[in-house]
């Protein structure tokens, strides 16, 4: 009968060895910290990856967004503004290609936030997502404090948000789209103005999303 | 003889210089084009997207023959003082603003118009440089 448990055992631990092993499984971006601590006489290392800080945002319909709203959701969130001139009308025209893929799918959401909170006003991101042709939650246009977005783009999400009167628009960042996991973990960064590397983002969510489906906690 | 010999080298002459002319202005047109192309990737194409289509309700294509004709004049106005007004295009209405690109010489915006009326389904030659300077001083 003993023989059997460890068999058993075996087996499952086989089982789940191998579905980790096959399953491809994407990196985690940003800082990582270990914490050494001591159990039972042994010494346990403890990994912690960045994750992304406490938000509140408000979207087009005036729903609060928070980390609560997205806790059963991965999440693609990048920075724009409705009156940018430069890389936001193809960085939306990419989005709207991976939304339209995951449409009516609530496990993947879609953040974009505004850096332009003073034109940007809920009834111009209504405006903005319906002639988007998005509609409901699963794609939020957030409204936020500047300094909030700003810091959040900069640490939170390891992007690159900063005014410059240079530039058409007045207003410079980064196209990148940045891929979240339900544990608010970075696990990808992509480009949003390279169609190619929207498609690896697109593969990438497919990835992340089977990494839940085969681990279940 | 001799004297047929001077109507038949008129002749020839005229078709020469008509042939030239000809070719003239089809070259004139391809540079136009080309130059065209290129400064359509770095001052339009982020918004009409490359193959301008636009964006969905938010920014217009460039695909609409017809308007672009019932336009023609307004065109260089529509790029250098920008445009914000309801516009139907492809029978959907439009109420974006286009900003003002202020960038650009009266040649380039010739090159541009260029390009864009003989792209994206469009067919309608040439954009002379004296059309847009007529235009430009025309705009409202
Ligand atoms: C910031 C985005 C943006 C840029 C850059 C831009 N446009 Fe536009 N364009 C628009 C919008 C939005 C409209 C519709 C304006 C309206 O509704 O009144 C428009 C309208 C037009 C129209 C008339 C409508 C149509 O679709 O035929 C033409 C022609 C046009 N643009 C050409 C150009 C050219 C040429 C350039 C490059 C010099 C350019 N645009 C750059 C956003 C842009």
């Amino acid at each position: 009968m003993k023989f059997l448990k460890y068999i058993t055992i075996l087996s499952i631990s086989t089982l789940l060895f191998s579905c980790s092993q096959n399953g491809k499984r994407l990196p985690f971006l940003g800082e990582m910290q270990t914490i050494d601590r001591m159990e039972g006489g042994k010494l346990v290392i403890d990994t912690f990856y960045q994750t992304i800080p406490n938000f509140s945002f408000v979207n087009q319909d005036s729903v609060v967004i928070n980390n609560d709203s997205l806790k059963n959701s991965i999440y693609i969130a990048d920075f724009f503004f409705t009156s940018c001139p430069s890389i936001c009308p193809i960085m939306s025209k990419n989005m709207l290609s991976v939304y339209k893929k995951y449409k009516r799918n609530n496990e993947v959401r879609f953040l974009s936030h505004t850096i332009d909170p003073k034109h940007d006003t809920i009834p111009v991101l209504k405006k903005y997502a319906n002639k988007l042709g998005v509609e409901g939650t699963q794609w939020s246009f957030l409204l936020g404090n500047r300094d909030t977005v700003y810091n959040i783009a900069r640490h939170g999400y390891m992007n690159y948000a900063q005014e410059n009167a240079d530039i058409p628009g007045g207003v410079e960042h980064s196209g990148y789209f940045i891929l979240v996991d339900k544990d608010r973990r970075i696990r990808g960064a992509y480009d949003g103005t390279d169609k190619q590397q929207v498609e690896n983002l697109t593969n990438d969510i497919d990835i992340l999303l089977n990494e839940y489906k085969s681990v279940k906690k | 003889m001799r004297r047929l010999l001077l109507p038949f080298f008129f002749c020839g002459l005229v078709i020469i210089i008509f042939l030239n002319a000809c070719n003239e202005e089809t070259i004139k047109y391809q540079s136009y084009y080309s130059s065209g192309s290129a400064l359509y990737k770095t001052h339009c194409s982020n918004c009409h997207m490359d193959d301008g289509e636009g964006l969905e309700a938010l920014i217009p294509p460039l695909t609409d023959t017809t308007f672009l004709k019932n336009n023609r004049e307004k065109l260089a106005c529509f790029i250098v003082y920008g445009l914000k007004d309801t516009i139907v295009i492809n029978g959907k209405t439009y109420d974006g603003v286009m900003p003002a690109e202020t960038h650009l010489a009266p040649i380039e915006i010739a090159k541009l118009l260029t390009y864009i009326t003989n792209t994206f389904g469009n067919n309608q030659g040439i954009y002379e440089l004296s059309e847009v300077e007529k235009n430009l001083r025309k705009c409202d």
